[in-house]
């Protein structure tokens, strides 16, 4: 943690200049052979410091590409077409970078990407490097960021492997990927996201290739771990039990747009959005079985063919003729305080 | 409980895969993956078979079927036309007679199907290799199957990679239909897909249920899933049946320590309730080099000396409550709470 961050700052306006980073109308198309795919079509949301922010929807719906686009990872057919990504590494700081005007090798973005904002990802054995010990892929980061001494690099390895509840972390240091369960696996990529101490953590859905006692185990972790550092965390995820338990505010994604952000609180119990409303409703509960489960028709359309309108406007129950399939609802407040906002013909 | 109901019986049933090392690939040890499983299914039933990766669950479910040879044990199923009849022991000409009756749907939608053969090619397999139906019958029946399961049957002439993955797997369950089957396996057959598409096809399979009356397998990992579907469900750890019950049974008064510590790490999704409970520490053993006694007690916070050294078998606990702990009538283990009901109402339409 940097000194800035330590300092007081009590003329900051909470709500707006204590966000780490704040995403602005971001689009982002993919390019192929088969047409142009809009990944994001204006995705706008914020990242209070030191909050857990999650990320929620069904596959393809673009919330990992917004992971990837904060960290400039977006190569191969990918564009960003326009927006913004504000990005203040200690409070207050200002003006924020704008994290695009970098080029994506850029030094500045170099210096950004492992160090200032870092990653973990979904698969814990695909995103580790085999031919490369535990200790030697953390230490990279490391001298990469803070330290040019070997040595002291490897003591800090062991330091953060040992954070992340490590058993016997001088072992594990020295121990390939390939000679770690998925859990252990799992916590060494949390140990080298957390090497260089992040201002933000973009979490793609983390225990999902994880069995439920160690996706607990996991969880717990990173919760303590936030409270600790105090790091601000980006959680992707689809599992609505998961978003319960972590994140302190939640944004709800669909076909590429933030359709519904709010409070986790208001998230489960006064959602407004249709569509998080169905995702809520066709979740078993645990104890409570009914006797059908309440689903959504149909399916995520194709990614290649645009909705007019609402892109959810085909599966709603409660869409209006002549208006959701044909304007597209813009963001509309629901409470200020609490940021609750919602992108619903119905709620505006 | 009258015999005639049992559908499946399940003795000792073993599968114990070789670990071949070197250049003679000798035999120099053995993967325990199901070691010695005792359960039954009723007729119409749904048994849940739960359990974290590893555990031998599907393993399981395949011996069942002789898609793995079993190492040892018994399968009595009880053939509509048969009568009771040991799988493992039924040779060629037997098997092809019980196999219409045992089918299964299989993980992933998305190579569990050929993509060289259209779906009604697909579908209608079956039919043709029992020689239920040709010709002019057998394209009706299969368009009938693809109704039943929510394909619109003009679909019968494309290929599986038109389908998203939802559909392939209605797909799937329409091959598993076509033979009238008295058992259908399913292999975690929603954990490849997104929330609402897993609602849509746990309740298909529900509606099929109550429609032909079959009785289902049902493996899985996720807890909530498996009791919205099952009658009764069997805790699978390290190759071992741990805890067999009623499914409120299981869930709100589980036996065994293992089913307590898996009941209690399941994310609950109600943001008020954020619990930390007991964390079940360390990792799965390997079933290749399990620990002794009961497998369970490396991480088990109630185990004594005796749990160490000797291993308990399933036994009935009463109403059909079987359990495998030395204290299992001893200690007194929390289930689930239940969620507050959270009344969700969709915004009402508006005049415009």
């Amino acid at each position: 943690m940097t000194t800035e961050q330590m300092a007081p700052n009590s003329s900051i306006n909470l709500t707006s200049h204590d966000d780490v980073v704040r995403v602005e109308d971001l689009k982002v198309s993919f390019y192929t052979q088969l047409g142009v795919v809009r990944a994001l079509n204006g995705v706008s949301f914020n990242i209070p410091r030191g909050r857990v922010l999650g990320i929620v929807g069904e596959s393809g719906c673009g919330k990992s590409i917004t992971g990837l686009s904060i960290m400039q990872l977006v190569v191969g057919a990918g564009r960003t077409e326009a927006g913004r990504i504000m990005f203040r590494e200690y409070a207050g700081q200002e003006p924020p970078v704008n994290i695009l005007d970098y080029g994506k090798n850029s030094p500045e973005m170099r210096k950004i990407r492992g160090n200032n904002i870092s990653m973990i990802f979904q698969e814990p054995m695909s995103s580790l490097n085999p031919c490369y010990t535990i200790g030697n892929q953390i230490e990279e980061a490391i001298l990469l960021h803070q330290t040019n001494d070997k040595s002291e690099a490897s003591k800090r390895a062991i330091e953060v492997l040992n954070k992340v509840g490590m058993p016997n972390p001088a072992r594990i240091a020295a121990s390939y990927p390939h000679e770690l369960s998925g859990g252990m696996r799992q916590r060494a990529m949390i140990a080298m996201a957390l090497s260089c101490n992040p201002t933000l953590l973009i979490a793609d859905e983390p225990t999902t290739a994880l069995d439920v006692t160690t996706e607990a185990q996991i969880l717990d972790l990173m919760r303590g771990l936030q409270s600790e550092i105090g790091t601000s965390i980006m959680f992707i995820t689809h599992n609505m039990g998961v978003v319960a338990q972590m994140c302190d505010e939640v944004a709800v994604m669909y076909m590429g747009r933030v359709v519904e952000r709010a409070t986790v609180d208001d998230i489960f119990y006064e959602p407004r959005h249709p569509y998080t409303i169905s995702l809520l409703q066709s979740i078993p509960r645990l104890g409570r079985r009914s006797g059908k489960l309440a689903s959504i028709e149909g399916s995520v359309p194709d990614p290649y063919s645009t909705t007019p309108g609402c892109s959810f406007h085909p599966r709603c129950p409660v869409a209006i003729k002549g208006l959701c399939d044909t304007i597209e609802p813009q963001e509309t407040i629901v409470d200020a305080a609490k940021g609750h906002t919602v992108r619903c013909h119905l709620n505006s | 409980m009258t015999t005639d109901d049992m559908l499946l019986e399940v003795r000792g049933l073993k599968k114990h895969f070789p670990i071949r090392t070197g250049l003679m690939r000798r035999v120099t040890g053995m993967v325990k993956a199901v070691d010695g499983i005792n359960f039954h299914i009723h007729k119409g039933e749904t048994l849940g078979l739960v359990g974290e990766s590893g555990c031998g669950k599907s393993t399981a479910g395949r011996a069942i079927l002789r898609l793995h040879e079993p190492t040892a044990g018994e399968i009595i199923f009880n053939d509509p036309v048969l009568g009771k009849i040991d799988v493992t022991q039924a040779d060629r000409e037997t098997m092809m007679k019980i196999r219409p009756n045992m089918q299964i749907i299989f993980q992933d939608p998305f190579t569990s199907l050929n993509p060289r053969l259209t779906v009604g090619q697909i579908v209608g397999e079956p039919l043709e290799i029992q020689h239920r139906a040709s010709g002019s019958e057998l394209s009706d029946r299969v368009a009938e199957l693809l109704n039943e399961v929510g394909i619109r049957p003009e679909n019968m002439t494309r290929y599986p990679h038109a389908f998203s993955g939802g559909q392939r797997q209605r797909i799937g369950i329409a091959r598993a239909l076509a033979l009238n089957p008295s058992l259908i396996i399913c292999d975690e057959p929603v954990s490849a897909l997104d929330v609402s598409i897993q609602a849509q096809v746990l309740n298909l399979l529900d509606e099929l249920q109550a429609k032909y009356g079959m009785a289902y397998l049902f493996i899985g990992h996720d807890l909530s899933v498996i009791e919205h579907i099952s009658d009764r469900v069997a805790v699978m750890y390290v190759g071992y049946i741990v805890e067999m019950a009623k499914t409120d049974k299981l869930y709100f008064s589980p036996k065994h320590p293992y089913t307590e510590a898996l009941l209690n790490a399941i994310p609950k999704a109600d943001p008020r309730l954020r619990t930390r409970p007991e964390r079940l520490l360390g990792d799965v053993p390997s079933p290749a080099n399990p620990p002794s006694g009961c497998y369970f007690h490396p991480r088990c916070r109630y185990a004594k000396e005796i749990c160490s050294v000797e291993r308990p078998p399933l036994t009935d606990i009463g109403d059909e409550h079987y359990v495998a702990c030395h204290f299992a009538r001893e200690l007194s283990l929390t289930g689930v709470q239940a969620l507050s009901d959270i009344k969700l109402e969709m915004p009402a339409a508006k005049n415009v």
